[in-house]
C-alpha cells in the first residue's frame, strides 16, 4: 500500500523539477505557445522567467521561422 | 510527382527552420528589446497599457491602415518598446518584492489572473503609490481597480498598509 504513495511522490517531484517548481501549463493555445518559445529564446531554459528590463544583445537576432519544404520535381 | 520519406505516394511539406543572424541596417536606429518573460509581462500589461496608451493606440492605427510588413510601422513600434521598457524599469525600482510574488504566483497558476488576486492587491496599491499608475479594465466604465467605492475588508486592509 504504501508503495503507491512513494511512486505517486516521486512522479510529482520528478514532473516538479522539469517545471521548476510549477504546476504544469495546461491548455496551450497558439498565443501561450508563441510566448513560450519566445521565453525560452529569452532564458534559454524550460519555463525560467526574467524581469528584466533590457533583453540580451543575442534576442534581436535569435528569432526562429518555420517553412516548409516545396519538392520541385 | 512529390514524393516524401513517409509515404511516397502522396505530397508531404517537411518544416525546416530559418534563422537570420544578421542585424537590422545601421540607417534604422537600434533600440534595445524588451526582456521580461510571459508572466513578468502579464504582471505589468495594465500598467503599460497605463501609462503606454498613446503609443500602443498609435502602433495599432498604423497596423490598421494596411502597414502590415515587416519594415512599416517601425517608428510606432520603436516608441511602445522604449515605453514599455520604462514602465518595467520603474516597477522594479520600486515594486519589485510585490511584481516577483505575482508574477510567481502566475506561473504557477497557468497564467490565471483570476487565481492570484490575493498577490495582485499590493502590487496594484503599490504601483498606484509610487508610479501613479492604476489598472482599468479596458470597455468598461473606468473605475479604477484598486479604488473601488465601497471597498472590501481585504481591500481596506491592503490600502492602509500602503497608506501609513
Amino acid at each position: 500500500m504504501h508503495m503507491f504513495g512513494v511512486a505517486g511522490t516521486g512522479m510529482s517531484a520528478a514532473k516538479l523539477l522539469r517545471e521548476g517548481g510549477n504546476k504544469p501549463r495546461v491548455h496551450r493555445d497558439a498565443w501561450d505557445k508563441m510566448m513560450m518559445e519566445r521565453d525560452m529564446r529569452l532564458t534559454k531554459e524550460y519555463r525560467k522567467q526574467s524581469d528584466e528590463p533590457i533583453a540580451p544583445e543575442d534576442f534581436k537576432t535569435s528569432s526562429v521561422w518555420r517553412a516548409s519544404r516545396i519538392w520541385d520535381d | 510527382m512529390t514524393t516524401s520519406k513517409t509515404n511516397p505516394r502522396e505530397p508531404h511539406a517537411q518544416p525546416y527552420y530559418i534563422t537570420d543572424p544578421t542585424p537590422l541596417p545601421s540607417h534604422i536606429p537600434s533600440v534595445p528589446e524588451i526582456g521580461a518573460t510571459s508572466a513578468p509581462l502579464l504582471s505589468a500589461s495594465y500598467f503599460i497599457g497605463a501609462r503606454c496608451a498613446p503609443y500602443n493606440e498609435d502602433f495599432m492605427l498604423c497596423r490598421s491602415q494596411g502597414r502590415t510588413g515587416e519594415t512599416d510601422c517601425l517608428k510606432e513600434g520603436r516608441r511602445v518598446t522604449r515605453c514599455a521598457i520604462s514602465v518595467l524599469e520603474d516597477i522594479n525600482k520600486n515594486c519589485q518584492a510585490e511584481f516577483r510574488k505575482h508574477w510567481g504566483c502566475l506561473e504557477n497558476e497557468n497564467h490565471d489572473l483570476s487565481r492570484c488576486r490575493l498577490d495582485e492587491a499590493p502590487l496594484n496599491a503599490c504601483v498606484a503609490k509610487f508610479l501613479n499608475l492604476t489598472k482599468v479594465i479596458p470597455n468598461s466604465d473606468g473605475t479604477p481597480i484598486n479604488d473601488y467605492e465601497t471597498p472590501s475588508f481585504f481591500q481596506k486592509k491592503v490600502k492602509a498598509k500602503y497608506e501609513q
